[in-house]
């Protein structure tokens, strides 16, 4: 069992080279990455399912070398981060109230997000319970409304069938076809992925029990069922989300065939009519596994304007 | 195919070894409407452990309740092992996944056997074989 980023194998570290942190969030170990000077601005990157830190790897660079502190948490059940086995744990609330402590126990101020997956509904719930936190949001393949859901999300097969009763403590639990399989289908250069990055998403998720955050984030996303079990918290979200007007940048994968950038990215521009943006780069889902340093020098581009030109700390 | 059916005799000097664990039964209440029919739960919520058997191998469903849930909330799967002799995982395995086989096959409309040996493919399960 992996417990710091220590004990990765050397080829890993030296992808990924900075110290483990730990901060207790709701009672949790929550592990994070906290690089950079103090006094920066700091770049908080959140990630989602079923992935951790480490996606941010080739992004966060060219943040540091630009003089920015950047914050880099495992969301609880995912990572270094204490993985409950509790199911009443992995609410939607629950895990956005986690972000929410790490911005308050690090006492965080002039914030630069940036959001990937459930980073999106989780960050920006906490952007919203601490707005005076928050200086600017960068979102990328995510969403945070109930309606339009993406087609992929309501099929059968193969999504519902991934996640369904039973199936899904299997498909996904015993047999990680998230960390594995999922995320390969998920990027743009397959074998390059296959060869590296690959076997860490699937060694830091080495147990069934450390899966079950891949199978239960899943059914939180509203596609417009009676069994939907967030879609009042989704509902809260789009209103407040529109409400909080923050400098913000929308970047998204050129080949993202889930989250398609015609349909969500789009959207966000609909939701924020001033985001700056689209910003297309290679890539599908996780398109940090093949784009990371260029969404990293946008982020820089847009951190610089929106919080060192407006003179934020 | 394996044959899944349910049985009523527990073997004996078993002991329980859990594989799966489903905490949200009703996330689609058609997998908990099939259960719930096929093992009488609604007559008989707080029996005993409904009984798979598959190719001789046997399994218990164990039915949780919640409150404020409907019955059963949850569901625990066991191998039910003889003695102190160790898990068959191969075994093991492949009868699960008949046992989803089984599963989706009773729930029906939209959960089809091909929907989930399809995803299994996709997704290189071992249990589903290759593609044919």
């Amino acid at each position: 069992m992996i417990v710091t980023l220590d004990q990765l194998p050397d080829a890993v570290r030296a992808e990924y080279p900075y110290a483990s942190r730990f901060v207790s969030v709701n009672g949790m170990r929550m592990h994070h990455v906290d690089e950079g000077p103090r006094d920066a601005p700091p770049v908080v990157l959140l990630h989602g399912n079923p992935t951790w830190g480490y996606l941010w790897r080739d992004t966060m660079r060219p943040l540091l070398e630009a003089g920015f502190r950047v914050v880099v948490p495992d969301q609880i059940g995912f990572g270094l981060s204490e993985k409950p086995s509790l199911h009443g744990t992995h609410t939607l609330a629950n895990h956005t109230a986690n972000v929410v402590a790490l911005l308050d126990a690090l006492d965080l101020r002039g914030v630069v997000l940036g959001l990937h997956d459930w980073g999106g509904p989780t960050g920006l719930g906490a952007a919203v319970s601490r707005p005076d936190r928050i200086a600017a949001i960068a979102v990328m393949s995510t969403w945070a409304w109930t309606a339009s859901p993406a087609e992929f999300h309501q099929r059968v097969l193969p999504w519902r069938t991934l996640h369904a009763p039973l199936l899904g403590p299997y498909l996904m639990g015993r047999r990680a076809a998230m960390p594995g399989r999922g995320m390969y289908l998920s990027v743009v250069d397959r074998a390059r992925f296959a060869d590296g990055a690959q076997h860490v998403y699937e060694a830091i998720l080495s147990d069934p029990a450390d899966r079950d955050l891949t199978w239960t984030w899943p059914r939180s996303i509203p596609i417009g069922l009676p069994s939907d079990i967030e879609t009042e918290h989704f509902r809260w979200l789009e209103a407040e989300v529109r409400a909080l007007h923050r400098p913000s940048t929308v970047i998204w994968g050129r080949e993202d065939d889930v989250f398609e950038p015609g349909v969500f990215a789009a959207h966000w521009h609909e939701i924020w009519p001033h985001a700056e943006g689209t910003h297309l780069v290679t890539g599908r889902h996780f398109l940090q596994e093949d784009s990371g340093a260029e969404i990293g020098a946008l982020l820089v581009d847009f951190a610089d304007r929106a919080v060192r030109s407006a003179g934020g700390s | 195919m394996a044959t899944v059916e349910v049985v009523t005799t527990r073997p004996p000097r078993t002991r329980a070894v859990p594989l799966l664990a489903e905490p949200d039964l009703g996330h689609y209440p058609g997998f908990r409407s099939f259960l719930s029919t096929t093992f009488g739960l609604d007559e008989d919520p707080l029996g005993a452990p409904g009984l798979l058997a598959v190719d001789g191998r046997v399994y218990e469903l164990v039915f949780v309740g919640r409150s404020g849930r409907p019955f059963p909330s949850g569901v625990e799967v066991n191998a039910l092992v003889e003695g102190l002799e160790p898990l068959d995982e191969q075994a093991a395995d492949t009868d699960l996944w008949a046992i989803l086989r089984w599963l989706v096959a009773g729930v029906g409309g939209e959960w089809t056997d091909d929907a989930l040996s399809t995803t299994g493919r996709i997704y290189r399960i071992p249990a589903a074989g290759e593609r044919p």
